[in-house]
């Protein structure tokens, strides 16, 4: 039998045959996944089809995400109309506002996902997923196709094996690594390609790192990412999931496109400028740029590591007069466990405000949006222009070490200048 | 469905935007989707006169990243409603599905084809066969032709009507 990447065996397993890179397949998924923005369009789909039943509800989660306190009277009654959809279909795994937090995290962490699933979803970053080793492919509105006869073709894709080696230095977190990587690997070589995660560095990553390194490689046109499971992975999964924690790693000798060897001792902390999450520099060249506004938060910032961080910093320290800062936990459990650990009260100390677990302000400024004009840094996955509401602002994407230390220092600042003097 | 365009080369570089280039960004905002009223303004961004100057079977034939941005399908189903065919020499993912879910035939992955063709040449594309003929300059190069399987979802119209047969399958067992 040919040695296959993790991508490779994923689809094997879901079609019950060997498949070869380029092929046109049709694999059924083991979930589906869909956020509230989109349950009202892909309703409207399937009625246009004259479908009133879906393939398989029992493998479809739902979740209340991206505006869980609706800010609007149009978004109260798509809640309300979420609800109505939802029991229509039957879908049982819903998880309405308040409920689990952030869809591309939360699903981790109550056992839904493990290694070698595959997984559909409307959402681009389902992509997280592969920090516990399941191949996530968005498909935006081919969804109402999956939900209605269970699959859509897809290209088995090629795979960018990255082999991480060395240890972060102080100051500096995965997400910087995260935002030079897609640089370092470019649009045109990643277009289209699974970038698979491995080498001796992997050990050291915990679960919200491993996530950020699967969130930004779909801003480059990646078509999905994944950590090949280990140690670290068992560990994080054992009382999550039922049964055996399963393994997912290449076989040697399998093929790469290419493979790429990461230095994470490399970098200093990294920033990415207006216009895209792409246009990535040393924070020295941006640093004493003022800001108005930082968040920290959404699925490229949603792990208890991310909260850690900020506290760190925030810790006996105060946001600039003129700043607000915004924090959204990705997972209610994620909210608890902050306030268990003192960091709810050190961010309220600093002068931050905690919103409901979701994506936060990320979705579109719908929460919480700039004024026109403003300065942002924050953790968001892009800095489009108009991506947290006017389109005469300008957002800066950073750590969230560098985004709280911004926000203190009412400027874009090195948090390792505030590391260094506790 | 003919597989073989004949017809004028429209010739574009590299970084063809989706929004902007090929279609003013307002269309993918208000989600509009009726190609009599995209064709109106397709490759308006890159030229204005643009679908006053088109005719069926015309190519498009363009550098790397194609279509490249927030993959909206708008300037796709513009090229759809002109009935133009597509050769470029890369595509993102997100624009790919779309061309394919418009209907529009396509040779995706044409390297250097920018290179063989002047804007104005008189070309003949079999998308079945993957052949490039450039009957103006006495050239032909062959190229990798899509998978059987999406040129049925083009031959049908793309997206909506396949699914339609999809389920009309599955319906009858």
């Amino acid at each position: 039998m040919t040695a296959q990447t993790c991508t490779e065996k994923i689809l094997s397993r879901a079609m019950g045959r060997p498949v070869e890179v380029g092929e046109i397949i049709h694999p059924e998924p083991d979930l589906v996944t869909v956020h509230d923005w989109y349950v009202v369009n892909f309703d409207q789909a399937l009625q246009d089809f004259g479908v009133e039943a879906l393939h398989a509800p029992d493998k479809v989660l739902i979740s209340t995400d991206h505006e869980p306190l609706a800010v609007s009277a149009a978004a109260a009654e798509r809640q309300k109309r979420v609800r109505e959809i939802v029991a229509k279909y039957g879908i049982t795994n819903f998880f309405d506002a308040g409920r689990g937090g952030h869809g591309h995290v939360f699903p981790m962490e109550l056992g839904y996902i493990r290694p070698g699933m595959f997984v559909l979803a409307y959402d681009i970053h389902v992509t997280n997923f592969g920090a516990v080793g399941c191949l996530g492919i968005p498909l935006v509105t081919e969804i109402s196709e999956v939900l209605a006869c269970g699959t859509v073709w897809l290209r088995v894709p090629e795979t960018i094996r990255v082999n991480l080696s060395g240890a972060l230095q102080p100051g500096v977190s995965m997400r910087d690594i995260a935002q030079r990587l897609i640089v370092d690997l470019g649009a045109d070589l990643a277009d289209y390609t699974v970038i698979e995660y491995g080498g001796p560095a992997l050990a050291d990553i915990d679960f919200g790192g491993r996530m950020v390194l699967c969130n930004t490689p779909i801003e480059i046109g990646a078509k999905s990412a994944l950590v090949e499971s280990d140690d670290e992975t068992r560990r994080f999964l054992e009382s999550r999931v039922k049964g055996e924690v399963p393994e997912i790693r290449s076989d040697a000798g399998a093929t790469f496109k290419a493979v790429l060897d990461y230095d994470l001792g490399a970098l200093g902390p990294q920033v990415a400028a207006p216009p895209t999450p792409d246009n990535v520099v040393n924070i020295e060249e941006v640093a004493g740029k003022p800001v108005h506004y930082a968040f920290i938060g959404s699925c490229a910032a949603a792990s208890l590591t991310d909260l850690q961080d900020a506290g760190r910093i925030l810790k006996g320290r105060q946001v600039a007069p003129g700043v607000r800062l915004i924090i959204t936990p990705g997972t209610q459990e994620m909210a608890r466990q902050a306030a268990a650990q003192g960091l709810t009260e050190i961010f309220m100390n600093a002068g931050a405000m905690i919103t409901a677990p979701g994506c936060g302000p990320c979705a579109g400024g719908r929460i919480g949006p700039m004024a026109p004009g403003e300065v942002s840094i924050n953790t968001g996955t892009r800095n489009d222009s108009g991506r947290l509401g006017p389109r005469d602002s300008e957002i800066y994407l950073a750590s969230p070490l560098t985004v709280a230390a911004s926000a203190v220092a009412g400027q874009i600042t090195d948090p390792r200048e505030m590391l260094s003097k506790r | 469905m003919d597989w073989v365009f004949t017809g004028r080369c429209w010739k574009f570089g590299d970084n063809v935007g989706i929004d902007g280039d090929m279609m003013p960004l307002e269309f993918a905002l208000t989600r509009e989707t009726r190609p009599e009223v995209l064709r109106e303004h397709l490759m308006t961004g890159l030229d204005p006169q643009f679908p006053d100057k088109v005719a069926p079977g015309d190519l498009i034939v363009a550098g790397k990243r194609f279509a490249q941005g927030n993959p909206h399908i708008q300037g796709l189903i513009g090229v759809a409603a002109h009935k133009l065919g597509l050769v470029v020499e890369s595509i993102p993912r997100g624009s790919f599905r779309n061309v394919i879910n418009a209907g529009v035939p396509i040779l995706p992955h044409c390297a250097g084809v920018t290179g063989t063709v002047e804007d104005g040449d008189q070309l003949e594309v079999n998308f079945q066969t993957g052949v490039l003929k450039n009957l103006t300059q006495g050239t032909e190069h062959a190229y990798e032709p899509l998978d059987e399987s999406l040129l049925e979802i083009i031959a049908v119209g793309g997206w909506r009507p396949m699914v339609r047969n999809r389920l009309a399958g599955l319906r009858a067992g």
